[in-house]
């Protein structure tokens, strides 16, 4: 289908770019102050051995007095202190700040995704969708805080040093230690692929393991009543031992790491310790600098260690921000961005005048011809097997897709002429997999819009059928749904979404499918609410019950996107077609002197 | 009956922490225990011996002048004593990553073999996702406990010993003011461990509010939109997101607290202990070098500090978890035992229900006084409103549930004093909602029984007209089913499903009729299916569809709990009662012809 994958986009200026442009921007005294601390910090922390070789000499040649090293001690602790703030501002300034992006980013996002057409969701799932939002986002949000703080830092901290080493001690020394450093940089940076890579395989095998339990489990019914308990255990155990043998993998290479960079720094000591010494030997370098270089290497092998890691968060991040740029040019639904009008009115006429219809990109006409007056105050129910397209019919009057000028009409009104969001305002739509979001009955019934009074809940909801179950929890109408509340059944979830459709009062009521998991009783009762509630109003109910529709003022029969057989129950089984023939299948058939007919 | 597991990870708890318990998982390994503990000491001298050497050389070699000769040989010795303190601790970590991978492995296989013991009560009352977090997560978190939290608690003490006694032996006065800094790094760090712990999970927490919020509201898109309610659904993300980066941004200043303010430390430290040698030095009480190597030993403290504060944060939670495992391991009441019993070769199929009573929860008797007898080869329908009491004789039958009243006969024995395993290969049970692993269809016919061959997958398939649509996939039987089997339609399930039910074999066999979305093509196919297996066979149905039910050899009619009717379909309906009722309400009047 049209959205089935994402290509990263290739235009020059991308949403993602201009989002960061703006916030950076908007930020930017943060970000100059951060880098000039940044700057300062390192010169702070490439003091202290300095400070050390200087009194290590005056103590050695026994030059340096009480005051002086007086004054030294006070310079160390004053200058501990000034790193501690510098280093405490930056931080907040720039690590700070990259939260503020990700907050700001998955705003943004998910303001987007809003925008998006139903297709979309019906080809994307959600947990790829949600990867998006936390991931990719976090991804970002690395790339702007820590990765870019630690590749200044690290940027600082070794210009600085080298300036110092070779100035106030000795470039050929210097030079010597850094000789080996690309090569652990190197060494750094296969391990890691390694590691990546095998980490990647450990998530996997325990991906593994989950799936197998979260199946064994829902499964287990399935499982007891055929005895299928030692087997199951036989299989489990496999997936458990690959998951041991992944660490194992895993921990074979990643061991490596750390023992790997104490190697390469006992290599660089043994090169330290002759040619320092020798130049002290040679008084070429006090010892005072000695002590100094001791100190120096250690601070410079702490960012050189952590260029690997650095060089990861910077890829990570600029995939990621590819993938956020392919999302953000998925192209809007028209109209759904338009602007928030004042809700006008709808009376409710609907008219469809010779309507065809294919999903965006595909040549399979799902509608055909069709031509349908409903005026309101009168019902109309559509029956057809599923992928009749019913629900098509459906999502169009509701503009989930986009139809030519010319073929639906409200109140004579060409449907792309009002807006997307007075439209809905006056449908109420109850649709075929009921969807309750996780949060208390009553808040999924007004549906996050707290304008209704309990009197018009608990109204709908004795329209509905659900009032006596809702008030027999403890909780009542604050009874907490879903996972972390009260479990439903398919039939009281319908019943509570149909309770969200008729509060909101609206003059064109589609019922799609919607009464599938409730028992006969229960839907005939139901039926019959709604049709003192459709009196005045538009109705439309989709079936593939004929029980569900038959007191409709019209029926139409849909198959395969055609109107096949059109008008009132009576007349339809008079006609004896498939609407008769469907009706026989759905009951036991009319045999002569039966009586349960 | 078993209780619900603890589902509340940050409730404090009671229980005394089983430590020995979970020790003795470790006994199979305690030789390579002893051998990790050796390497940690090892590692420890290396460490160690690194600014020992560095004193060495500053005081022997560059400040005397004396003994340079040797300086190569000590930077030799400094880097092989580098490379084995690389090695042993590249063994030392192998090792203890195989004893935690190892003892992960069997507490993992051992809680999942309970699991599987487990009867029916246990699954009703503990989510999915609350026993799936036993045995993935909650293992993972216990297994750190033996990988690395004891060996490292040994090798960090051991560090800091070594550290102080090195200092003593280098110089008692100085010592005693460098250790001044040991309290103190520990409080900062303990101080500040607890709170970035405290943050971290308020903030884990909100974070896994935005991807519940995330995930409902991308799957319930649709629905936002219709009613059009973004403007409200944007203002609840960024209400979640500002709580959000509350504490995030809370995270940052703890972190840009702590570690600076141990160099704090470290640093005032180094410029008191210079302060203290001072005077010694000048006078020559005292080497230079030594100074030196104090300046790197007082750095050296933090290292072990901060493992031990970061042990104690996992410590905490390895001792919830572990706890939540024993729990699961000690639900003892509602472990089936599959061993004992008559063993069944075959079954006749008469089955007998005598005053049977009922309930899932103590008093609220879901089946009351329920007696009927279905003679071998019968067919019964049980006919009766949701909630009426009929998947509950299925799940009886089976033994899922122990009755509290009454006595179940199968070919006249008490079904608790046959062979479990036995009596449930014997009934087959084809369930309302069907239930598919993901493999592929010979894997969901066969359901790991290695003795169903590939020839009796075949045949069942035909037998109940599955065969046909099996055979039009371009795999065949080996054809992939996805998880939950969603590349499937309903009917085609509920036919895979009736064709498992077949290759068992079964004596009787039991079927909870579907009823919704399914068209009228495959619905007619599943009751060809339908009365086709049941043929020959004791048969239990429970019935949605007049049609089912008018061929059955005989109707009962449960109502609350009770049987209020039984007989044929014209006994029934000549009664005019329930059932007559019952028909009444589910036909469409359709105009007599």
């Amino acid at each position: 289908m049209e959205f089935g994958s994402l290509m990263p986009n290739k235009a020059g200026i991308t949403a993602v770019k201009k989002l960061l442009v703006s916030f950076i921007v908007k930020h930017i005294w943060r970000y100059i102050f951060g880098v000039l601390l940044i700057i300062c910090s390192s010169l702070l922390t490439l003091a202290i051995p300095e400070i050390l070789g200087l009194i290590t000499d005056g103590l050695n040649l026994k030059t340096m007095s009480g005051d002086e090293l007086t004054w030294y001690v006070v310079l160390i602790a004053v200058i501990s202190f000034l790193t501690f703030a510098v280093k405490f501002t930056w931080r907040y300034l720039i690590i700070g700040n990259c939260r503020n992006l990700e907050v700001y980013l998955r705003g943004k996002l998910f303001a987007h995704l809003q925008t998006l057409p139903v297709d979309f969701y019906t080809t994307h799932k959600t947990g790829d969708l949600m990867a998006y939002a936390i991931n990719d986002v976090q991804a970002i949000r690395m790339v702007f805080g820590g990765g870019l703080a630690q590749s200044l830092d690290a940027i600082a901290i070794n210009l600085f040093s080298v300036l110092f080493m070779s100035n106030t001690i000795n470039p050929k020394l210097t030079a010597i230690v850094y000789i080996p450093a690309p090569f652990i940089l190197a060494a750094i940076f296969f391990i890691r692929v390694h590691i990546r890579n095998r980490f990647i395989k450990v998530q996997e095998a325990f991906a593994d393991i989950s799936d197998k339990v979260q199946e064994n489990l829902s499964g287990i019914r399935v499982i007891k009543a055929f005895s299928q308990e030692s087997s199951e255990m036989k299989s489990f155990r496999l997936i458990s031992r690959k998951r041991l043998d992944a660490q194992m993998k895993l921990v074979k290479i990643s061991g490596l790491l750390g023992p790997g960079i104490n190697i390469f720094f006992g290599f660089i000591m043994l090169v330290f310790i002759i040619f320092g010494s020798r130049l002290v030997i040679e008084n070429s370098i006090t010892v005072g600098d000695f002590v100094a270089f001791n100190s120096y290497i250690a601070i410079i092998m702490t960012p050189v260690i952590n260029i690997a890691r650095i060089i990861e968060v910077w890829q990570k991040g600029i995939a990621s921000y590819k993938r956020l740029d392919a999302i953000f040019a998925v192209k809007s639904e028209p109209g759904n961005n338009l602007p928030a009008q004042a809700p006008g009115e709808i009376g409710g006429n609907i008219e469809i005048r010779s309507l065809d219809f294919a999903y965006p990109r595909t040549n399979r006409r799902v509608l055909k011809n069709i031509n349908l007056k409903i005026k309101r105050g009168s019902t109309i129910g559509i029956i057809g097997r599923s992928g009749s397209g019913k629900t098509t019919l459906a999502n169009l009057l509701l503009r989930l897709h986009s139809v030519e000028d010319g073929h639906i009409f409200i109140d004579d009104i060409d449907i792309n002429e009002i807006p997307v969001d007075v439209l809905r305002e006056n449908i109420a739509y109850v649709p075929q997999d009921s969807f309750l979001f996780s949060t208390t009955i009553k808040e999924n019934i007004e549906f996050f819009r707290p304008v209704y009074s309990d009197e018009d809940i608990e109204n709908a909801t004795r329209l509905s059928d659900i009032y006596d179950n809702i008030i027999s929890f403890p909780e009542g109408f604050d009874t907490v749904v879903g996972e972390r509340g009260v479990t439903l059944s398919g039939g009281q979830k319908q019943r509570i979404s149909i309770a969200r459709a008729i509060i909101k009062n609206a003059s064109i009521i589609i019922l799609d499918d919607c009464l599938s998991a409730v028992d006969t009783e229960t839907e005939q009762k139901i039926l019959s609410n709604f049709s003192a509630i459709l009196k005045n109003r538009t109705g439309i109910i989709i079936s593939h019950r004929v029980s569900a529709l038959k007191h409709a003022d019209e029926i139409i029969f849909l198959e395969n996107g055609k109107i096949l057989e059109q008008g009132s129950h009576d007349e339809l089984i008079m006609k004896k077609g498939r609407y008769y023939k469907l009706c026989k299948t759905q009951s036991v058939g009319p045999k002569e002197g039966e009586n349960c007919l | 009956m078993s209780k619900a597991l603890d589902y509340d990870i940050f409730k404090p708890t009671q229980k005394r922490f089983r430590f020995f318990r979970l020790m003795r998982y470790l006994k199979p390994y305690s030789l390579s225990l002893f051998l990790g503990a050796v390497l940690s000491l090892l590692i420890n001298v290396s460490v160690l011996a690194k600014p020992y050497l560095i004193k060495y050389i500053i005081d022997d070699c560059l400040v005397s002048g004396r003994n340079q000769f040797s300086i190569p040989y000590i930077a030799a010795a400094y880097f092989f004593i580098v490379l084995f303190g690389a090695c042993f601790e590249y063994t030392q970590k192998y090792l203890m990553t195989y004893i935690g991978q190892s003892v992960m492995f069997n507490i993992r296989n051992e809680l999942f073999h309970h699991v599987q013991m487990l009867s029916m009560p246990f699954f009703d009352k503990n989510s999915t996702g609350r026993i799936l977090t036993r045995i993935t997560n909650d293992v993972e978190s216990v297994s750190d406990l033996f990988s690395g939290v004891i060996i490292n608690i040994f090798k960090d003490i051991i560090m800091l010993i070594g550290i102080v006694s090195v200092m003593f032996y280098l110089d008692v006065k100085t010592a005693l003011f460098s250790v001044g800094c040991v309290p103190v790094i520990m409080l900062i760090t303990l101080v500040y461990r607890i709170a970035a712990r405290k943050n971290f999970i308020k903030m884990k927490g909100m974070l896994s509010k935005i991807n519940g919020f995330l995930a409902e509201n991308i799957s319930g898109m649709k629905l936002v939109q219709i009613f059009h309610r973004e403007k409200e659904k944007r203002a609840e993300l960024e209400n979640l997101d500002r709580e959000y980066f509350k504490y995030s941004l809370r995270e940052i200043i703890l972190h840009g607290f702590s570690r600076p303010a141990v160099d704090i430390i470290n640093n005032l430290t180094i410029a008191v202990v210079i302060w203290v040698c001072f005077n010694r030095i000048l006078s020559s009480q005292l080497q230079i070098g030594i100074l030196v190597a104090f300046i790197t030993y007082i750095k050296q403290f933090f290292n072990p500090i901060r493992d031990i504060a970061d042990i104690y944060t996992s410590i905490q939670s390895s001792i919830i978890s572990s706890e939540r495992i024993f729990e699961v391991l000690d639900t003892k009441e509602s472990l089936e035992d599959p061993d004992p019993g008559i063993r069944i070769k075959k079954l006749k199929g008469e089955v007998e229900f005598k005053n049977v009573w009922f309930a899932y929860n103590s008093d609220n008797w879901v089946l009351k006084d329920i007696s009927f007898k279905i003679e071998p080869g019968e067919t019964v329908a049980f006919v009766g409103a949701t909630g009426s009491g009929k998947s509950t004789i299925i799940n009886l039958l089976g033994r899922f549930y122990n009755i509290q009243k009454g006595e179940i006969l199968i070919d006249g024995i008490n079904i608790n004093r046959y062979n479990l395993t036995d009596l449930r290969r014997r009934i087959a049970v084809v369930m309302q909602d069907v239930f598919l692993f993901s493999g592929d269809i010979a894997s969901n016919i066969r359901l790991g029984d290695a003795s169903i061959s590939d020839s009796d997958i075949k045949e069942a398939a035909k037998y109940v007209c599955a065969d046909e649509f099996i055979q039009a996939l371009p795999n065949g039987f080996s054809e992939e089913v996805r998880e939950g089997g969603s590349n499937f339609s309903s009917g085609q399930k509920q036919l895979i499903s009736f064709a498992r039910a077949v290759a068992f074999k079964p004596s009787i066999l039991v079927l909870d009729e579907a009823t919704s979305n399914i068209d009228t093509q495959t619905e007619i196919m599943i009751q060809n299916a339908m009365s086709k297996i049941s043929s020959g066979k004791t048969s239990i149905i429970i019935a949605h569809r007049l049609s089912t039910i008018k061929n059955a050899d005989k109707i009962i009619v449960i109502h609350k709990g009770r049987i209020k009717e039984t007989g044929t379909h014209e006994q029934l309906m000549d009664k005019k009662g329930l059932y007559y009722n019952l028909c009444k309400m589910r036909k469409t009047d359709i105009p007599k012809a």
